[in-house]
């Protein structure tokens, strides 16, 4: 009943599940300046401060907030993935990379990196727009063929955005389907009671601690 | 969109039916039916043509696209076509899937035709798919697609819509201008 | 690292999203609340005295981020708990299983309540002969009469007509369509269909 819900593609919702988690991706940091009494932040020394020339990996919302403007708390490296390195094995071959090991917010993750002012956030943004281009066909057929064939194998490597598509995908063919075989005439149990009802069977109910 | 809304509004179609009944003129909100006269042809809504001929009040004579010659000829100039080729009908898909389930007898030939429009159905949406491929691997901003049919962009819309989300989100990204669409939340 | 706790909220929301509501997790909430206090009373220990010293300066804004990043967790987690319940006003109908209503805390029963009242009232003012019922019809409908075969018993059931019928497993009915339709959609009912 998606008409009840928030749109899922809207990620600059503040409550955004998806956006909460992609901006907790790590990137490198190295710090500027000393910051006082939060060494432990850094589990590989037991000084009391974070001193200046500290290496860290912090999740992206920490990062861009300790460097945004004239802050500087901290520099921000390209984290791995986003790399020369990687980016050429993208552009090579966008339909053989596993996104969602890499991920599984490649795109989402991708987007934020660019407001962190990297020297290569152009190819990074440019990396981004090819490898979604060259992976459109096998996802656009990949949700719209296969009607009972296990798709774990195709899901599996999909980056999560695409998955949330391969899904909008089925959806569609699965509902045609049923109404080319005239099942949509059938009033039936409505999806949540019906996933209620088998978690039940099953004794999978979460039980209240 | 559910198929079974596009159906919905499919089923405002006019047909031609047969009555075997005579009744003067109904009046509803959606327009007047009728008067009926035994054995005399008379248009009404697909809805109530399926509901008389449920009820063996008629017999349903069949849109003149609706048999094999002519589906032939538009079968063979949709696969020589690159781009959609009119339809006869904006819902020729439920149309001939309703008359066939609940009018075979009056279809001839009814499953060479439920052939040939699947036939016809597919080479659109593979047509479809390529069309919405080259259009994301290409630097275009809009596209025009002249002739689908509702039930056609059904297929397509969640995904495509979705797809384009993505996409918009990405060009945004190369030429800067998304900057202020990634969340600035802590 | 900070905010990890509530991060955990978070990913507890990732997997329970698609079927059921899980426990309202009031423990971790607890230590969220308890982190953030925390940090909040350090920043203000160290407030009056952080002028000139950069590195003290440093330290409190980056607290005074795990506090806002903290509270964006606790509030998403809270809103989409909601988001959940509210769409399950319109699967279950108005009384939730017994179970999903044991997993929501006390303020989330008397927001749904209220939900529930405000949908009640709203539908009743729609139209002018006794409001329009808009969790019924949710596909176009095609029959006036439905046939239906009884699931699970589920004992008497009285008709618009005021006739009494027994709905008892296996026990099949011809009943008005607007008049089942929520128990089909409640798993009661099974629609037959030729």
């Amino acid at each position: 009943m998606a008409a009840y819900s928030v749109p899922a593609g809207v990620c600059t919702n503040y409550f955004n599940i998806d956006d909460i988690l992609a901006s907790q991706e790590k990137v490198p940091c190295v710090f500027n300046a000393k910051v006082a009494a939060l060494g432990y932040l850094d589990q590989s020394t037991t000084d009391v401060d974070l001193n200046v020339g500290t290496k860290l990996e912090l999740p992206f919302w920490l990062a861009r907030f300790l460097q945004k403007g004239a802050r500087n708390i901290v520099t921000v490296d390209t984290p791995k993935t986003y790399k020369e390195g990687y980016r050429n094995i993208f552009t090579a071959d966008p339909n053989v990379v596993d996104l969602h090991r890499l991920g599984p917010f490649f795109y989402l993750f991708g987007g934020k990196l660019l407001t962190l002012q990297l020297p290569d956030a152009e190819e990074i943004a440019d990396v981004l727009l090819k490898t979604f281009q060259g992976r459109f066909r096998k996802i656009m057929d990949g949700s719209q063929n296969a009607l009972h064939a296990d798709l774990t194998s195709q899901t599996s490597v999909l980056d999560d955005q695409e998955r949330h598509l391969f899904a909008a995908g089925q959806d569609s063919l699965h509902g045609f389907h049923r109404w080319e075989k005239r099942e949509t005439e059938k009033l039936s149990t409505s999806v949540m009671v019906a996933n209620h009802r088998k978690r039940k069977r099953i004794g999978a109910m979460p039980t209240a601690s | 969109m559910d198929p079974a809304e596009v159906e919905f509004l499919a089923e405002r179609e006019l047909v031609k039916i047969v009555p075997n009944f005579t009744q003067d003129k109904i009046y509803l909100i959606s327009g007047d039916i009728g008067p009926f006269s035994a054995g005399l042809p008379v248009s009404v809504p697909l809805w109530l043509a399926v509901n008389l001929k449920q009820r063996q009040k008629c017999r349903i004579l069949p849109p003149d696209w609706m048999e094999t010659e002519f589906l032939k000829e538009k079968k063979q100039e949709e696969a020589d076509s690159r781009f959609f080729t009119p339809m006869p009908s904006p819902h020729y898909m439920e149309l001939t899937q309703l008359l066939l389930q609940h009018a075979t007898d009056d279809v001839p030939r009814a499953d060479e035709v439920r052939t040939l429009i699947k036939d016809i159905w597919d080479l659109r949406i593979a047509k479809l798919r390529s069309s919405v491929d080259l259009f994301v691997k290409s630097e275009a901003s809009h596209a025009k697609l002249n002739f689908l049919t509702v039930m056609e962009i059904n297929t397509v819309r969640q995904f495509l819509t979705k797809a384009l989300d993505h996409m918009h989100q990405l060009r945004g990204n190369v030429s800067g201008s998304s900057q202020a669409s990634h969340s600035q939340f802590i | 690292m900070l905010a990890e706790k509530a991060l955990d909220l978070i990913r507890e929301l990732q997997r329970t999203l698609s079927g059921t509501l899980s426990p309202y997790n009031e423990d971790k909430i607890r230590q969220v609340l308890e982190e953030m206090q925390n940090l909040y009373d350090q920043n203000r220990d160290r407030a009056h005295y952080a002028a000139g010293q950069a590195d003290v300066f440093a330290a409190i804004q980056l607290r005074h981020a795990a506090i806002q990043r903290n509270k964006r967790c606790l509030l998403a987690y809270l809103y989409n708990r909601l988001e959940q319940i509210r769409k399950m006003r319109w699967e279950f109908g108005s009384v939730l299983p017994s179970d999903v209503r044991y997993n929501m805390c006390e303020q989330e029963v008397q927001w749904f309540t209220q939900y529930n009242r405000q949908l009640a009232n709203y539908m009743k003012t729609i139209g002018e002969s006794g409001g329009l019922d808009l969790t019924q019809d949710m596909k176009p409908p095609k029959t006036l009469y439905v046939l239906v075969r009884c699931i699970m018993d589920h004992g008497e059931f009285e008709t618009q007509d005021g006739n009494i019928i027994l709905l008892k497993k296996n026990s099949q009915h011809y009943l008005l369509r607007s008049e089942c339709e929520h128990l089909i959609r409640q798993g009661i009912l099974e629609h037959l269909v030729h």
